[in-house]
């Protein structure tokens, strides 16, 4: 009993190594020192902005789940928009002026099948290869809509924090709770390919 | 090869060499052996070709607070699986590997249970009825299936730990017999 316990110790051990080492030369293995999950915890709550569209109470307040992402990106200090006011801002003519910006949140190969028109790629595991691309807009916007899938996806709200923390204004970030899949359910404009590709025009689904 | 090794322990394999009956047992062992090193190596690299996505899924369980401590999790449990599961196909160490992935598969046997309690509460639904991706690396599936197939394969786990697989190690053993006595 005494062998077999030593050995599944030293294959512990030897596993344990080569599970770290694995992770560590992998390109997709995980940074373990880093918070992939922001509370955005000391930051108070963001008050409205005075330009921000006024919010859709009843359309909230008639659904608990979407009240409940409310609810859990107000508790990270964001601004939660729901899809009425991503619509708005989507139309506003300072869309197409880069003042109103649009961020995807939810990877390369979901943003590849689908986007909304205009919308910067930022995925929040794998921030490195797109903030350069995604800051100077931002930087230049007076506001800015992060999505995920909707739900409980919390990539958008790891996405806004990540911009704020790259000294992003938190009063400009908003998160629409409902996301993508709340933007295809209502038949919206979605692109597809690279940002602005030419040979992936917008199109409705 | 080690087919005819000496006997350590219990080998019930060896002990009725010759016979039709211990070549089928050790054939079985073997398969178990297999079976069991092939199915972690499918599900450990599954997760670690997507490392986020199972952290998302760790996560789930809020087994810690600590972020290192679930990247940790989530990085490297995946390739401590391929790890053990390598070495019980090509049967190095193999009691020590099956040791070691009976040692994983109880505690998160136990963590994906609870899960599934409080998922059938929230749902208000039948225990069997709880379907969800549990994070094993096969995508969502129904929680009895997934007890029952955890319970069989801590009992391969079990067999292979009490002396079984030894036939067609590589090395099956790499403790010395005087150690650990």
């Amino acid at each position: 009993m005494g062998r077999i316990l030593l050995e599944a110790a030293s294959v512990a051990v030897a596993g344990a190594a080569f599970a770290f080492a694995a992770n560590e030369l992998s390109p997709r293995g995980l940074d373990l020192a880093r918070n992939y999950f922001p509370s955005g915890a000391g930051s108070s709550v963001a008050r409205p902005n005075a330009s921000a569209p006024a919010p859709v109470t009843t359309a909230t307040n008639e659904n608990s789940a979407a009240a409940e992402i409310d609810q859990r990106v107000r508790d990270k200090g964001l601004q939660p928009l729901d899809r009425l006011q991503t619509e708005r801002l989507f139309h506003d003519p300072r869309y197409d002026d880069g003042l109103i910006v649009f961020v995807d949140a939810r990877g390369e190969d979901d943003y590849h099948d689908g986007h909304i028109p205009g919308a910067y790629e930022l995925d929040p595991f794998h921030p490195d290869k797109d903030m350069a691309n995604v800051l100077a807009p931002c930087q230049i916007a007076v506001q800015v809509v992060v999505y995920c899938t909707g739900g409980d996806c919390e990539d958008a709200d790891s996405a806004a924090l990540l911009l704020r923390d790259a000294g992003i204004s938190r009063e400009k970030l908003f998160v629409y709770g409902g996301g993508f899949t709340d933007w295809t359910d209502h038949h919206l404009p979605v692109a597809r390919g690279e940002r602005n590709s030419p040979a992936a025009p917008a199109q409705t689904k | 090869m080690n087919g005819v090794a000496p006997r350590d322990g219990v080998a019930p394999e060896v002990a009725g060499a010759g016979s039709w009956r211990a070549n089928a047992f050790a054939l079985g062992a073997v398969a178990a052996r297999w079976l069991l090193g092939g199915l972690f190596v499918y599900t450990g690299l599954e997760k670690a070709a997507d490392p986020v996505a199972f952290l998302k899924l760790v996560r789930q369980y809020d087994l810690v607070q600590s972020a290192y401590l679930l990247n940790a999790i989530a990085g490297a449990l995946p390739w401590f699986e391929v790890f053990c599961g390598l070495l019980l196909v090509t049967g190095v160490a193999v009691r020590g590997a099956a040791a070691a992935l009976v040692g994983v598969l109880i505690p998160f046997t136990a963590v994906v249970w609870h899960r599934a309690l409080v998922l059938q509460a929230a749902r208000g639904i039948p225990f069997c009825a709880v379907k969800f991706n549990c994070g094993c690396g096969t995508g969502e599936v129904f929680i009895c299936g997934k007890l029952l197939e955890n319970f069989a394969l801590v009992l391969l786990g079990v067999w292979l730990i009490a002396g079984c697989g030894r036939k067609w190690s590589w090395r099956y053993s790499v403790i010395p017999p005087a150690a650990g006595k």
